[in-house]
This record gives structure tokens, C-alpha cells and sequence, in this order.
């Protein structure tokens, strides 16, 4: 570590500069990586924030929720630890009053019984009592400055609904969520598909002990259950987004580690003559191959920490409409694959030292 | 007490078709406290000597013995130690790392020795060549008969029973070179050394003990 901090410090503007460009591409990656984790989180919040085992959707509707119908009457059919019934359409919202913006609002709403577990907690205003009354995910107020009390009005439909208060991480193919009780949600629903008999909802989600989904019972063949991760997987697009961040994360990251290796390898390569000095001395290959990754390690490190601070300095200012979220497990997980990468990487560069014959430092 | 001995060593090249015989068969031996300079044409062999002597190549035939140890025979990492050890080199182009200061090249050897750096040992050293004012500047801030100082301090300072100097002088002026052989020769009696320097220049042979003519192979004592 000696050589490596001396040489670093000596030729200050060398390894500022691919310092730099460490710095740009670690900032890259972990920003990428946020979008990419905030993104996926405005698929699935909702899912999330009902800590479900599983959830029964009609046997024909091929895990797709939105093309689940049964009637409500099928709960009793089913036997968990906790069951709650859940009804789901998208809808097109606006307030009724003026407002500055174009405030029409693709949202989703979750039909839903106020005494079963999937009912969200109320951190604005009042959970719906009555009919035609909506509690609705906090980004309509914070990105769209909706607000308690307002009005609403649904595209296509003759229906006034009134907003009663807000909840907080409820996004659904990232859209707000909007929750109601089950006859609101039935005229909502209805008004696609004119007037029904029985009550219709769309899933049941179910919990059961340690997860065990197995112990879960049905008496009906209508209905399937899968496992809530299962589910999430496929929700529309979901996965594909997943594995398209995934991928470029994972190359950059490689790309990252290439540059690294590729900046090293060149300054080992200019400084083959002084390391054969070296060599000639008697200073050991292993000496110098130490130095080698440890300077690898220092300019790794300093890079990714840098791009880490910006990263995290940049989701502090950003709009809240940028669907951007840290997750630190992700976050520590990269810079440590960054880093550990770019010192594998520098391990070309001691075989070089190796082949560097001392007598080349002689004529 | 023989601290250099070549017992027939030779060094052969197969170049193509050709076989150059760089080093035909040679005894030759150097004792503590003794400075020796080798001198002869330019392609004679005299770098191809000391480059054996000094184990970055080995003898085709025959051994080289450094303190009474086979060290032509030790294996490449066993001997890269020994001549960290045992031996001083200094090269034509001074050997000085570029990006350390005159402090920090002596202290590189106890870095690797996991030792502790002697600040007063080291200019002690220093000032015996005189430039314990420069402890602090990089060699591209010396002039070419300072940055040859530091790099003998350099092959000094770990104390080596042996010092290996290919042309130290080529690169300063007729002044400084003699400043140069003289301090070599000095260190070479007070420290009970083995010196060899191999040369262009006659005229700085007036400090050695012995003269050796390096001619097409073969090293013969100059009467
Ligand atoms: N690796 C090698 N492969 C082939 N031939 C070599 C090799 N090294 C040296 N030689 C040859 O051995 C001979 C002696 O070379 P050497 O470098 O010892 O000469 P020198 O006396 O040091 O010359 P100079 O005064 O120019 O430095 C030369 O003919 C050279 O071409
Ligand atoms: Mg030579």
C-alpha cells in the first residue's frame, strides 16, 4: 500500500481522472438502480403493504387479476388463517373543482371490506364509511395536489365520488390506488358491464400461518391460489421490467470493471520498465502485485463511495414524480460488487508484473 | 574473504541458427573491501556478466557463488530475495522510483522488510553522500550526478555485501563521475564490501584495486 498511495499522490491528475470516470459510472449504476427498484415498487406496493401469503384469483383468469370475476359469495368457500375480499378496475379520475393542471388521474380501485385486513392506514383525513366515499394513495395530494373533501369525478361515468383521506405506499401497476367499500365498488364497476345480481370481486387474498400456503383450503374448483410472489411476477410488464433493469445494471457493472482493469493494465503496462528496476532489486513480484490491486482497491473504492454519496444527494432533490427509491441492500451489494470486480480485474495487471523480465532494467 | 566467486561460468545465446557465446568459461572472484572495474568493447559481454553475478540470469554453465552461497542454483523467487538481501544494483539510468522522494526510496526497504524507518540512519547515509538536503525532492528534481548519488544511497542502505555498478557514470560529466567512483570507493573500503563497476571511461579505473578487460567473451586481468 506504500507504492500505491505514493504513486497516487504523486501523479494527482492521473488518478483524479479515472477516479472521475469510476465516479460517473458507480453514480450511473446506483442511480439506475434506483429508478429501477422505484419503479418495481410502484407495481407492487400495494401487494406489499397487504403482507399476504397468497391470493385466490378465478381459474381461468391466468394469474392476470383484471381478468378475475367470481362472485363474493365463493369467500365462504375458501378457509384461511385471514381471508378479506378484494374487487380491482381502473378507472380514469378528476376533481370536480378547478384546478391549475390537467389533473385527470389513470388510478386503480380496490374494492374492499373496511373490517378485513387489507384495509390501509389512514395518514390524512378519514377512512370511507359511507358509500361513494374514497381513501386514496398519498401521491395523488403530493403529485397531483388532489386534497380531502374533493370531489371526484369519473371519466365515462355518470359518478361523484368523495376523496375522505389518504394512505401512504399504495401503487398498483404503477398507478394510485384508490379503495372503497364493495357496493361503491360494484357501480363502478358495473357501469362497463351493466347491472349485476351478485356482488362480483376480483381476488382473495388470504394469509395464512408461517406462509405455509399449502394448509389452505378450498371447496370450489373456480377458484386457484397462488403465492403472492408468484403473483407480483406476474403482474403485467413487471417481470419483464425487472429483468431488462436487471440486465443493464449487471453490465454496467461489468463494463465498470473492465474500465478499471483497462486503466490499470495500460499504467502497468507504462511502468513495465520501472518495475523491472524493481524486479532487478530483488523486490519481490508479490510486493509489487500487492501494490498493484491495493492501488486498484483505493481508486475502486474512492470511486464507488463518491458515486454513492451523489447517488444518494441526488434522491434527495429529486421531483417526487420520479418514481426513484434507495434500497440499501441493493446499494451496498453493488458497491461491494463494483469494487470486488474492478480488484479481480487488476489481477491481469499482476500477471503482467510477473512476466516483467529484470533484465530489461539492464541497457 | 571471497563474497563474489564465478566458478567456469558461461553464457551462450542461440540466436537463429547462430550460438553466441557472450561469457566463455570464467573463475573469477571478488574479496570483501575490494573494488573492481571491468572494461572492454561495447558487445564484449561486461553486462552479461554482471547481470549473472547479479542472478537475473543464469549461467549456461558452471556457478556462481555470492557469500559462499550456490546462488546461481536457488530458485527464481529464492534468488530474488537473496539479491534483495545481499546485493546493491546500480544501473546506467539511475534506478530511483519516479514517484517517491529520496526519503521514501529508503524507506520502501524497510516497508517490505516490515521494519522501522530510521530517519537519522538515513540521513546519516545521506549526508556521507552528500545530499541530505535533498531527502524530501522527487529524482525529477535532481540533477543527474544527485539522482546517481541516491541511487547508490539506495543499493547502501539495506546494508548489501555486494555492489554491482553498470556504468554509473555514463550519464555525468568527467567532475561528478570521479565524485561518483570516489564515493564507491570509499563505501567499498568502510563497510568491508564487494564492488564491481563496469565502465567506459579508463580514467576512473585510477580508484579501483583491480582491472579487469572484458574482450569477445573473455575477462583477463589488466597488468
Ligand atoms: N538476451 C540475449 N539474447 C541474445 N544475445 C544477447 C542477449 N544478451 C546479450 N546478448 C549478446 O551478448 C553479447 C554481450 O552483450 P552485453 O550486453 O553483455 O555487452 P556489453 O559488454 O555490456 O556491451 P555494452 O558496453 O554496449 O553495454 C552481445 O553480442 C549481445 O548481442
Ligand atoms: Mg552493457
Amino acid at each position: 500500500m506504500f507504492l500505491a498511495w505514493r504513486e497516487i499522490r504523486y501523479s494527482k491528475t492521473r488518478f483524479a481522472l479515472i477516479i472521475g470516470v469510476v465516479v460517473l459510472i458507480s453514480y450511473l449504476v446506483f442511480f439506475l438502480t434506483g429508478l429501477a427498484y422505484g419503479l418495481a415498487q410502484e407495481n407492487r406496493t400495494s401487494i406489499d403493504k397487504w403482507e399476504a401469503d397468497g391470493i385466490f384469483l378465478a381459474e381461468e383468469s391466468n394469474t392476470n387479476i383484471n381478468m378475475s370475476m367470481f362472485p363474493k359469495d365463493l369467500l365462504e368457500e375458501v378457509n384461511a388463517d385471514e381471508t378479506a375480499s378484494l374487487g380491482v378496475v381502473s378507472s380514469v379520475i378528476e376533481p370536480n373543482r378547478e384546478t391549475d393542471e390537467d389533473a385527470k388521474v389513470n388510478a386503480t380501485f380496490f374494492g374492499i371490506s373496511a373490517e378485513e385486513f387489507i384495509m390501509p392506514d389512514i395518514i390524512d383525513g378519514d377512512a370511507f364509511g359511507e358509500d361513494r366515499q374514497v381513501v386514496a394513495d398519498r401521491s395523488l395530494r403530493d403529485e397531483d395536489g388532489y386534497e380531502v373533501g374533493d370531489e371526484l369525478s369519473l371519466s365515462g361515468m355518470d359518478l361523484t365520488l368523495e376523496l375522505v383521506g389518504f394512505t401512504e405506499d399504495s401503487k398498483f401497476n404503477v398507478a394510485p390506488v384508490l379503495y372503497t367499500n364493495h357496493s361503491t365498488y360494484q357501480e363502478i364497476r358495473a357501469s362497463g358491464f351493466g347491472q349485476r345480481e351478485d356482488e362480483i370481486i376480483s381476488a382473495i387474498v388470504v394469509r395464512q400461518e408461517n406462509g405455509d400456503i399449502e394448509a389452505v383450503e378450498q371447496t370450489t374448483d373456480e377458484l386457484a391460489l397462488y403465492d403472492i410472489d408468484e403473483f407480483i411476477n406476474n403482474l403485467p410488464g413487471y417481470n419483464a421490467q425487472v429483468l431488462t433493469f436487471g440486465l443493464m445494471i449487471g453490465f454496467l457493472v461489468l463494463i465498470a470493471a473492465m474500465i478499471i482493469g483497462i486503466f490499470i493494465y495500460v499504467l502497468t503496462l507504462q511502468k513495465s520498465s520501472m518495475l523491472g528496476v524493481m524486479k532487478a532489486q530483488g523486490i519481490s513480484s508479490a510486493y509489487i502485485g500487492r501494490s498493484v490491486v491495493g492501488q486498484t482497491f483505493i481508486l475502486a473504492a474512492f470511486g464507488v463511495l463518491t458515486g454513492l454519496i451523489l447517488t444518494l444527494g441526488t434522491g434527495l432533490i429529486l421531483p417526487n414524480a420520479v418514481p426513484y427509491m434507495n434500497n440499501f441492500i441493493f446499494l451496498i451489494t453493488i458497491t461491494g460488487l463494483l469494487i470486488s470486480v474492478a480488484v479481480t480485474g487488476a489481477f491481469f495487471s499482476v500477471k503482467t508484473v510477473v512476466n516483467i523480465d529484470p533484465l530489461e532494467a539492464i541497457d | 574473504m571471497k563474497l563474489i566467486e564465478l566458478k567456469q561460468a558461461t553464457k551462450t545465446f542461440e540466436d537463429g541458427r547462430k550460438t553466441i557465446e557472450a561469457l566463455k568459461p570464467t573463475d573469477f572472484a571478488v574479496e570483501a573491501g575490494e573494488f573492481v572495474s571491468i572494461i572492454g568493447p561495447s558487445g564484449s559481454g561486461k553486462s552479461t556478466l554482471l547481470t549473472i553475478i547479479g542472478g537475473l540470469q543464469t549461467p549456461s554453465s558452471g556457478q556462481v557463488l555470492i557469500n559462499n552461497d550456490k546462488f546461481s542454483e536457488l530458485e527464481e523467487k529464492d534468488r530474488a530475495k537473496k539479491r534483495f538481501e545481499e546485493i546493491g544494483f546500480i544501473l546506467q539510468a539511475s534506478n530511483l522510483i519516479p514517484f517517491l522522494t529520496v526519503k521514501d526510496q529508503l524507506k520502501l526497504v524497510n516497508k517490505i522488510w516490515n521494519s522501522t524507518f530510521d530517519l537519522s540512519q538515513a540521513k546519516n547515509l545521506l549526508g556521507e553522500l552528500k545530499i541530505d538536503d535533498l531527502i524530501d525532492k522527487y529524482p525529477s528534481d535532481l540533477s543527474g550526478g544527485e539522482k546517481q548519488r541516491a541511487a547508490i544511497a539506495r543499493a547502501l542502505y539495506h546494508d548489501p555485501s555486494v555492489i554491482l555498478a553498470d556504468e554509473p557514470t555514463a550519464s555525468l560529466d568527467t567532475d561528478r563521475a570521479f565524485e561518483v567512483v570516489d564515493i564507491l570507493s570509499r563505501e567499498t573500503k568502510k563497510k568491508n564490501k564487494a564492488t564491481i563497476m563496469v565502465t567506459h571511461d579508463e580514467r576512473l579505473t585510477e580508484y579501483c584495486d583491480s582491472v579487469y578487460v572484458m574482450k569477445d567473451g573473455i575477462l583477463s586481468k589488466k597488468s
